[in-house]
This record gives C-alpha cells, structure tokens and sequence, in this order.
C-alpha cells in the first residue's frame, strides 16, 4: 500500500503536504502528484515530481516541486515512492537525452536501461580518492600554458555574460570528447535550450577519432534548462552526476562531466531558499550556499576505480567574482580558467585572463620545470605591461625606459598570441581550428619572451597556432 | 567591493602626476619663448654668413679650402646627435635618435657618434653601440662659446682627413606646430638647406647673376677666418633649434599627458561613484531582505 498524502499549501515551486504522522516521507524523498490541467477544454494529463526538503511538524512535508506546479490544486493526492529520485545508469543511458527525473525527452521513446540510481548520494570515502595528478593536454595554448586542466580534476570556467564560457565548454567537448576513450556526461543547467539543442545535432555529427562512431554514442546528456522551475535547475547536476559517478565507478573508464552552468544551481538554490522559509544570506543568497555546493562538488571526484574529470562553466554575475555564487565554486577547483570581458573586447578569443587563471598542477614538481618557469616569465611581462599601463595612457609609450618598451612590445604579442581559431567557432572566426601541442606552446612562448619574434608585427600573432605560423602569417601580411 | 581603494589609490596618484605635467606645461611654455626668440635671432645671421660664404667661395673661383673638401676615401666619418638630458618630451629623442641611427647603419664604414645629451647617451647604451664623446653638460641655453671647441675639434679632425665627413642629426624646427628630425651636412661644407636650390644651381656653374666682389685681403685669406666662423655658426643654429624644438615637444608632450591625465581622473572618479553606489545599494537590499524576511 503506497504512502498517500494531500497537498495542503502550494507556493510558487514549493508546496506543503500531509501525511499520517507515523509515515512521513524522508527528507529528500521523491513525491509523486499526478496533475489533470485542462486547457481550453483539452486535458492535460502530466506527473509532477518532488522532492521532501523539510519537515514540518504534524505530519506536514515540505517539498520543492522538481516541474512546474501549474494547475495543482490543494487536497491533490500526493504519493511517497520511498526513496530519493532516481535516474537510469548503465551503458543503454549513452546516446540519449534526459531530464533530471530520468526521463528521455529526445523523443526514441523510452530508455532501455535496466538499473537507476537515486541521485543523492554520499561522496566517495576518504581513503578511495585517487591521488594521481597528471595533466590533460587540450591543445588550446593559453590554458595548456597559464592553468593546465587534472586528467580527474575539476576545471572551472568562469566568466561574465557573453564573453564566450558555452564557446569553450563546447570546444572542450570537441576537443576532449572526440580524443577520448571513456564516456562524456554533459548537463546543461539553466541555460539556453537552444545551445542544448545544437550541441546535441552536433555531437551526431561528430566522430570520435576515426572510429567512425558519432560522439553522442560516447556521451549521455541531461537538460534543465531556463525555461525549467528551480527545483530541476537545482537537481538537474546530480543526475548528469550519478549517471558519470556509475561509468566512474561500475567501468572504471575515464569520465568526462561537462556542467554549463553551475551557477545556476546555487542561482535555482537561492531561488527556493525563500520560498522553503530560509533568510537570505548575503547578497540575497541562500544561507546553506556553501554546503550545497559542497555536496555537489565534492561528489565530482576520482577515485581508485576510475576518474571523473569535469569541466564547469561558472557565470559571474556584473562579472564581480567576489559574488559568493562564484567564489563558493571557486575553491573546489583543480584549475580555474577566468574570462575577462576587457580581452574579449579587444577581440581576443579565447578571452582567458592570463594572470587570473591558475591551475594545482601549474608548478615545477607537476608540469617541469621548464613548463612552470616558461608560464612565470609569461606572467611577469604582462604584469609588467598592466603596471606600465597607466603611464602609457597619460605621457605615452615614448617616456618609456627602453627596456620597457621591449616588455611592452612583448606583452602586446604574447596577448595576441594567447587567441587561438576554435574548432566550434568556425563559421564565426572564419579559421579553422588549430590544436597546438603543449610543446609547441612552450616553447613557441619561450622564444616569444627570448625575444627571437621581435621582428614580427603585432597582427601577425593573431589566431595562429605554434610560433611558426605566426611568422608565415606575417609573411603573408607583409605581401 | 573592494577595489573602490584601489581605485582612491589610484585616482590619487593620478592627480599628482596630473599636477606634475601640468607645471612642466608650464615651465616648457616659458623656456619654448625664450629660446625661440634666441632661435630667431640667430636666424638672419647665419642666414647672411651662410650666403657670403656661399658667395666667396664661388667668386675665388671654387676655392680648395680644406673645410670644403670632399674626402671619401676617409677611414670613417663623424655623426653629431643632439638629444636633450631630460626627459617627458614625447617623441623628441626617439624622432633624432631613430633618424641617427638610420643614419649610422647607411654608412658602410665605421661612424664616430659624438652624443649630446642624457636620453642618447643612454640609448646607444642601450643598443650596446659605442660613443666617440659623450656630452652631457650642455646647460638649456647654450653658448657660442661652448659650442665652438666641439666644432673646432671636429674640423681639425676633417682637416687632419681622419673623419670623412661630419653630419648632425637634431631636431629642426620649422614653426611651433611642426619639428622635423633632420640630418645636416656639416662638413664638408654644403650650401645651407634653405638656399639648397640657388645654391646648387651656382655651383653647377648655371648662369645665375653672381654678386662681384672685391676683395682686399685675398679670398683665400677671407675664407680661412669666414668657413670655420660659418662652420661654428651653423652648428650653433642646430643647437639653438635643438632646443626649441625641445621645448616645444615637451610643452606638447605635457599638454597631451595633463589632457590624458584628466581624462582617466573623470573616468576613475565614476568608476569609483558607480562602485561605491553598488556597495550601498547591496548592503541596503541585504538589510531590507534580511529584514523583511524575518518580519
């Protein structure tokens, strides 16, 4: 006999419910409302999911509703499954579309999968937690050089709006996914539909190396996009997880998660945070802020089995990174790749900060010593640059020492030659994609900060790939 | 926010330095005056020596004055650059030196840079390239009287033949809008650039109406005293220009940098009104909503 109860209270995406006192649902037990919406005389027939997150005394639930709570109605009868939501593992998930209840929305009818996994869960012990560190070569210069990605670590990407964090997550999907041999997860939290749309025909089209095999066979993707109520944005991220945590842990193949856009999560937490009675903490978010993005994160691991590498793009709202949303993403991180408007004004793709950005593994005992002292001296001279940078504006470049004007020249070649033509970008950049290994980049910045390239015009560092393009652009330039 | 500091911090420093140009504006205007009269003081005089030297020389018949023979065959040659010793005078130096050492690369055989000024001086040091003479002590209003063992030690060394030929590379000033970075032909000596065209045509024999002259003592004689004093003069004319371009680049150099300076105060100073109403504005909503969630 199923645990029946009744919908008592509904506000906006939470709602209250009672059950018999001696059969309340646990915290974080997914409720089942069936809603009969008539629309124009049609009659809509649709299963809202929610989620129990507090109790309330006197057999009184309250729980945010993981789908729109249109056309529910008080005394409704609402129905305990006894255990959290759970969405389908296993390897008949690949090639499909999800929402977060796990449910196939890509219309191939529904997923074959035989075994589902609830999608809160305790992140892996202590003492499982692999130790390895090695670098994952992504064949984009700036962020190969300055905050090289951990094969099984976390990357965030963070960034302002519109200054390109869905143009290099894909490009990462393109890169990593295409060279890759394990799964990809991808879950789209609160963005665009759109942008889930085209990176799914996208990935159809795709292949993985020449195996001939489309991309979107590897990979498996979950959406609760913006048009979607904060209790999906909330969860949508720990089903894209526990599908990646089951490859992670049942095959132990390498495991790619893709998050666009984590802050999202913490924006659909603050979103029901009122609404579930909690007071606003700072800056009008959540007072729990902290401690859910802790379990999300610390969930994103490796471990002895295999490893999880994942890849968050993070919004920095008025592109003010001491907003805690961002900050609390901030320290989870194995490598953080910071996008700056400032760059991408001068039309500078992709827009990475280089003095912002850093990466765990960017020192000499990880990447060489070589590698690190290469990325330093690349630092310095645009530091350098950035403290020359208000002379310049008001007594202009000549009362500059000439040395410094040497680091200048320098410091504006090496910010050009950060850009680099992106695969996904195409049609936009009109160049195709460069991959530049890693050391072609160090050494091509070597010789940059040696100074061997002096001679080259500015323009000429512009969306190239190793150094030598650049002077066979110059050439081409000069003609 | 925190950077709204940083940004006083900075507003600040920007205002000193704004103060700083401002004064050098100031200062620069009033030296660029003074010289300038000087400058054109000089002008008509060695204008006029220049032409009777012209004119003696051609009337003794293409006189072989030592000062007026070519020698290319000459171990090397000699490039007198004249820079200032201070700097904030915008593209002044950069202008000369590139022009100089345009100049000393063209060559083909060994140069003698005699450097005037700080900013040179430290330049080729720079660049690693050597200095005949260093000459640093030149006040802002130079001498005749200073000017002439420089140009005496030059024109002993051409006479001696060690040094080819003797050019100046300084800034020329045409009007107080326009300075040109310029390379005269000190020696052997040319006809000045002004009169280039007469000039040249005279000495190519083409019947232009020579004034006659009678000369008591001999030409030879007249040209002995008249080409070294016509020598020393239009040095002195580079040095007396040099310095009023300088002025001037400065005054400019100073107007653009106070301008720019002001500029970045208006725009720091709402960058700084914006952050601080930011701040406000969230502590505010932080209180209302706090409140009103309690209430």
């Amino acid at each position: 006999m199923a645990n029946i109860g009744k919908v008592t209270q509904v506000i906006g995406s939470t709602l209250d419910a009672q059950f018999a006192e001696d059969q309340l649902p646990a915290i974080y037990n997914a409720l089942k409302v069936d809603i009969t919406r008539k629309v124009l005389g049609d009659v809509e027939q649709e299963v809202l999911w929610c989620e129990v997150a507090q109790h309330l005394g006197g057999g009184r639930v309250r729980a945010v509703a993981l789908g729109s709570t249109d056309g529910l109605a008080r005394g409704s009868q609402i129905v305990d499954t006894g255990s959290p939501v759970t969405v389908p593992v296993g390897e008949a998930v690949l090639g499909r579309v999800f929402n977060l209840v796990g449910e196939t929305i890509d219309d191939r009818g529904p997923s074959t999968a035989t075994e589902r996994r609830p999608i809160h869960r305790v992140p892996p012990a202590l003492d499982t937690l692999s130790s390895k560190t090695e670098i994952f070569e992504t064949g984009i210069k700036v962020v190969d050089l300055l905050c090289p990605l951990v094969r099984g670590g976390k990357a965030g990407l963070f960034g302002g709006a519109g200054v390109g964090k869905t143009v290099i997550i894909q490009e990462l999907i393109a890169r990593l996914a295409r060279f890759h041999s394990g799964y990809s997860c991808f879950a789209g939290v609160g963005e665009r539909t759109r942008e889930g749309n085209d990176l799914w025909l996208e990935m159809q089209e795709a292949k993985i190396g020449d195996t001939g095999k489309s991309v979107i066979d590897q990979t498996v993707m979950i959406f609760g996009q913006m048009n979607e109520p904060p209790g999906a944005r909330l969860r949508v991220a720990l089903s894209a997880l526990t599908m990646a945590e089951y490859f992670r842990d049942q095959t132990g193949a390498d495991t790619l998660l893709f998050v666009d856009n984590i802050f999202r999560f913490s924006q659909a937490g603050s979103e029901v945070s009122a609404l579930l009675g909690r007071m606003p903490s700072a800056v009008g978010y959540q007072p729990t802020l902290g401690t859910e993005m802790g379990e999300l994160q610390e969930r994103i691991t490796s471990t002895a089995h295999g490893a999880v590498t994942s890849i968050q793009a993070i919004y920095v709202p008025a592109d003010d990174y001491t907003d805690p949303a961002p900050a609390t993403a901030f320290t989870h991180l194995d490598s953080t790749v910071n996008l700056e408007r400032s760059i991408a004004d001068k039309g500078i793709y992709p827009a990475v900060d280089p003095m912002a950005s850093s990466s765990r593994l960017l020192a000499p005992e990880y990447v060489g010593e070589r590698h690190y002292k290469v990325a330093r001296r690349v630092q310095q001279i645009l530091q350098r640059y950035k403290d020359l940078q208000d002379i310049i504006s008001i007594l202009g470049i000549d009362e500059l020492s000439e040395d410094d004007k040497i680091v200048v020249s320098r410091a504006r070649k090496i910010e050009r030659f950060l850009s680099q033509p992106f695969f996904v970008a195409e049609q936009f950049t009109g160049f195709k994609g460069i991959y530049c290994s890693r050391e072609d980049t160090i050494r091509s910045f070597e010789e940059l900060c040696d100074g061997k390239w002096d001679h080259l015009p500015e323009g000429a560092f512009m969306y190239v790939g190793a150094i030598e393009e650049a002077a066979e652009k110059a050439k081409k330039l000069a003609a | 926010m925190a950077n709204r500091r940083v940004l006083v911090k900075r507003r600040k420093a920007v205002r000193n330095i704004r103060k700083i140009t401002r004064t050098m504006q100031l200062i620069a205007t009033a030296r660029f005056q003074a010289t300038f009269n000087r400058a054109v003081a000089t002008r008509p005089y060695s204008q006029k020596l220049g032409e009777l030297v012209a004119d003696l020389s051609r009337a003794s018949g293409g006189a072989d004055h030592p000062l007026l023979r070519k020698n290319p065959n000459a171990p090397k040659t000699a490039l007198l650059v004249i820079t200032s010793n201070r700097g904030l005078c915008g593209g002044y130096n950069s202008g000369v030196l590139r022009k100089a050492v345009a100049h000393v690369d063209a060559q083909g055989k060994p140069v003698d840079v005699h450097m005037v000024g700080k900013k040179g001086v430290g330049y080729f040091r720079f660049l690693g390239r050597p200095l005949a003479e260093r000459i640093t002590h030149l006040a802002d209003e130079v001498r005749y009287a200073e000017i002439e063992p420089l140009a005496g030690a030059l024109m002993a060394q051409f006479v001696r033949g060690e040094i080819g030929a003797v050019h100046v590379a300084y800034m020329a000033f045409e009007s107080a809008s326009r300075q040109v970075p310029t390379l005269l032909q000190l020696l052997p000596l040319a006809p000045p650039p002004a009169e280039a065209k007469s000039a040249a045509g005279s000495s190519a024999g083409a019947g232009t109406q020579a004034v006659e002259y009678e000369f008591s003592p001999e030409p030879e004689k007249l040209l002995a005293e008249l080409l070294p004093a016509s020598v020393r003069m239009r040095l002195f004319q580079c040095f007396v220009e040099a310095t009023v371009s300088e002025h001037v680049a400065r005054m400019v150099a100073m107007k653009a940098a106070t301008d720019a300076a002001g500029d970045m105060i208006k725009s720091l100073t709402r960058r700084y009104n914006r952050a601080r109403q930011t701040h406000i504005t969230m502590e505010l909503l932080d209180i209302i909503g706090g409140a009103s969630a309690l209430g």
